[in-house]
């Protein structure tokens, strides 16, 4: 088995919920690859925070890119080789905040690779200030009145935008493992978001007692109006009694990839090639 | 003896199929020819010109007067009248609304060309019968003539635009993705490169800003693609932190960057040299970059190849720096373009935005980031000494010469056709970055030194006294949205060699 360890040791604070989304990952490519063949057919892009850190920790090739622009980066690379698996990790403040309009348009696109999103509902590494998705009421050094806008909720975003893989789950490593698996028999843009609470500056809000499971529950992930309802359930707010988040996939429908929109990268994909292949 | 027409008329019109037909049977004819175009940001109505110069001998500009005016409506007639040489000749339509091709035809009365000539070119454009019909009408109710040298006829290689340069140079490199947000002067090449995809086997994207147009060129580079992107200042802005990962990362890029006047929005549709500063400083932190200024059609696709040449072996962004004038003036050569081969050298690997260690983990190792900064500045040197093999800069003129013009870019044509018959040799700097630090002695020798710039300021002028120490002090600058004209151009040089 090929070992996909980096030298780096992770520099998250003790107990971050960070290595729990580290270790699901590294489940899923400890399954998926076998020998370095298998590793040169993947690529991970990272943004820049807390989350993005998660580049020096697995040894694929790729790109430690710019906050904001995981996914324009994502796009690149698969238009580059449209063979590469590709996983973008980024925090919500690299997803939600700065270059939100990218996950509309991926949306759209619907390029065949995999987004996870670590929300955490903060900017943990430059501090605690709030992010797009911080609650009402927030309240940091930045912010001593606390935060005075509407969270945006990102699963009805990427639901109305025309995303056709939609998934929340808990930062736990056999929900990730889970969940890229799902994403990885999807053929098509995955959307994934991991809540991972900031055991520094976003403690759990104890989400876990809030939480149900989709599948389990009966959900039907190919109803979009349904998805939207289940959407809707949560707006990442406060929580109160009667709070349920649900977790699991909200939706999903095969549509053709962007990548299968364009002649020229189809037969990239059918020859097992990218444009570096091609001799002129 | 230089001829030139004015077209003028409504956008919408059809003025530039008009200019792009008659500037073609000029060629055809033998003639170097010369055309600019002059239009406004809007679509429909308004006031668009372009002028065409054509000649015995080489010529790659405009002069302020014209020989003829063709007015596809009245509106052309008031405006430019003044424009009109002693004895020049005005072709419209009486008050009636004409088509185009009547002009066509009127024209090539006036020109004293063989119909049958204009026949062949209808057939490659829609409603055959119809413009023939009208072309016909032109041609038979007109009946003046002007007298125009007949020519010998030349072997042209080349009737086009800077953008058609760029596109050319690009292919024959080996571009596989081109990536853009349009935006005027760079969407010319947009309309080169889109219809010659399939063709080519490369793809043209464009995506929802210049910001992914970037980010997603330098994904794509990583695996090996050889990326382009092409904007204007406003959107190069915006591509500037990528830029500076490129820079970082040691990515591959070509950057077209085709300026308009002014700051901000500027003025979409008129030419300007006021970005030389910013494609020298875009980006922050210190990093390692080719700046490359072609100043004619030929130019465009030599230097574009240069630029991938550069790109690739340096893992360097390169960029190519143009402007309205260069992008969608036509020039006639009979040059065959020297195209630099460059190799893919980019595999998929591990990139890092951040300072790292050659395994591509982020660091903060005062060591690492040490050799990281002096692995870029060795580069750097290798890239200054690859360029050194490049023709750098061209004299032009009288290579003997103390009266010296030092100039870049698309002010080239205009200087060439103003120093014909002066004493003057003329610096034409091709390479800004890395810069040709050998004009030194020709700049100390001269007994007047000249800058000309489509800018305010005179930015080469700065470019060149912080690279060799001489400072110009006599200027000519234009910064009205025009172009040099070679007339008045050379009135302003007599003037600064008194």
């Amino acid at each position: 088995m090929k070992n996909i360890n980096t030298k780096t040791l992770p520099t998250w604070c003790p107990g971050c919920f960070n290595f729990q989304i580290l270790a699901g990952v590294k489940n899923f490519l400890n399954k998926q690859i076998k020998n370095e063949r298998d590793r040169e057919n993947y690529a991970i892009v990272t943004g820049i925070g807390c989350a993005s850190k998660i580049f020096d920790y697995v040894n694929l090739n790729g790109l430690n890119g710019l906050h904001g622009r995981v996914v324009p980066t994502c796009l690149g690379i698969k238009i580059g080789n449209p063979n590469l698996k590709v996983l973008g990790f980024a925090g919500d403040g690299d997803a939600y905040s700065e270059g939100v309009e990218h996950l509309v348009h991926a949306c759209r696109y619907n390029s065949d690779f995999k987004y996870i999103v670590h929300n955490n509902q903060v900017f943990a590494l430059t501090v605690g200030q709030p992010t797009a998705v911080s609650e009402l009421g927030f309240v940091d050094k930045t912010t001593p009145a606390g935060v005075k806008i509407n969270p945006l909720n990102p699963i009805k975003l990427v639901l109305a935008s025309g995303a056709t893989f939609v998934a929340r789950v808990l930062a736990d490593v056999k929900q990730v493992e889970w969940v890229l698996e799902e994403a990885a028999k999807h053929r098509g843009f995955a959307f994934i978001e991991v809540v991972q609470p900031c055991i520094i500056f976003h403690p759990d809000s104890d989400y876990k007692k809030h939480v149900y499971d989709l599948q389990e529950s009966g959900h039907d992930k190919t109803d979009w109006k349904k998805a939207i309802e289940r959407a809707l359930e949560f707006d990442y707010n406060k929580l109160d009694d009667k709070t349920r988040i649900p977790m699991g996939i909200f939706y999903q429908k095969q549509e053709e990839t962007f990548e299968e929109k364009f002649p020229a990268l189809t037969r990239l994909k059918r020859a097992g090639k990218g444009w570096r292949d091609i001799k002129r | 003896m230089v001829k030139s027409i004015l077209f003028g008329g409504k956008a919408g019109q059809g003025p530039n199929i008009l200019t792009q037909l008659i500037g073609e049977a000029l060629v055809k004819q033998g003639y170097y020819v010369f055309y600019s175009r002059d239009y406004q940001s809007l679509i429909r109505g308004g006031h668009n010109f372009n002028v065409i110069s054509f000649s015995r001998f080489l010529i790659n500009s405009n002069e302020s007067k014209v020989d003829l005016i063709v007015a596809l409506d009245e509106k052309t007639r008031e405006i430019h009248k003044n424009e009109l040489k002693n004895g020049g000749m005005i072709i419209s339509g009486d008050g009636k609304d004409k088509d185009n091709m009547y002009f066509a035809g009127a024209l090539y009365r006036v020109l004293g060309f063989d119909f049958k000539l204009l026949q062949e070119q209808l057939k490659k454009l829609r409603r055959f019968d119809e413009n023939l019909k009208h072309a016909k009408e032109g041609f038979e109710k007109e009946a003046r003539n002007i007298k125009i040298n007949t020519c010998k006829l030349k072997n042209h290689k080349y009737f086009m635009n800077g953008s058609q340069g760029i596109c050319g140079g690009a292919i024959k490199s080996g571009l596989d993705i081109y990536f853009a947000y349009p935006m005027t002067p760079a969407t010319p090449l947009l309309f080169e490169l889109a219809p010659k995809q399939e063709e080519n086997n490369f793809l043209v994207l464009e995506l929802e800003s210049e910001i992914a147009v970037m980010n997603a060129a330098l994904g794509a580079s990583i695996t090996g693609a050889k990326a382009m992107i092409g904007t204007s200042g406003g959107g190069f802005d915006l591509m500037t932190e990528a830029l500076s990962m490129a820079g970082m990362a040691e990515i591959p890029i070509v950057c077209y960057l085709a300026s308009r006047p002014g700051p901000s929005t500027g003025v979409a549709t008129y030419s300007g040299q006021g970005d030389l500063q910013f494609a020298r400083y875009s980006g922050h932190g210190e990093f390692n970059r080719v700046i490359l200024a072609p100043g004619d059609a030929v130019e465009c696709e030599e230097l574009t190849s240069q630029a991938f040449y550069f790109s690739q072996k340096f893992k360097v962004p390169a960029i190519i720096l143009s402007d309205k004038h260069l992008a969608e003036s036509f020039y006639t050569s009979t040059l065959i373009p020297k195209i630099t081969k460059s190799e893919k050298s980019t595999n998929l690997g591990r990139y890092n935005s951040y300072e790292h260690a050659d395994s591509g983990e982020a660091s903060e190792d005062a060591e690492i980031i040490k050799q990281g900064v002096e692995r870029r500045e060795k580069n750097k040197k290798e890239i200054e000494k690859e360029a050194e093999k490049f023709e750098m800069f061209k004299i032009h003129g009288n290579k003997n010469s103390r009266n010296v013009i030092v100039s870049y870019g698309s002010c080239k044509g205009a200087i060439l056709d103003s120093i014909k018959d002066l004493d003057v040799k003329f610096i034409q700097v091709l390479y800004i970055e890395p810069f040709p630090v050998k004009i030194k002695s020709e700049l100390e020798n001269a007994k007047k030194l000249v800058l000309v710039e489509n800018s305010a300021t005179g930015m080469l002028g700065d470019v060149i006294r912080e690279k060799t120490g001489v400072e110009i002090k006599d200027k000519i600058l234009r910064y009205d949205g025009r172009a040099f004209t070679s007339d008045e151009l050379k009135i302003e040089i007599k003037k600064k060699l008194k």
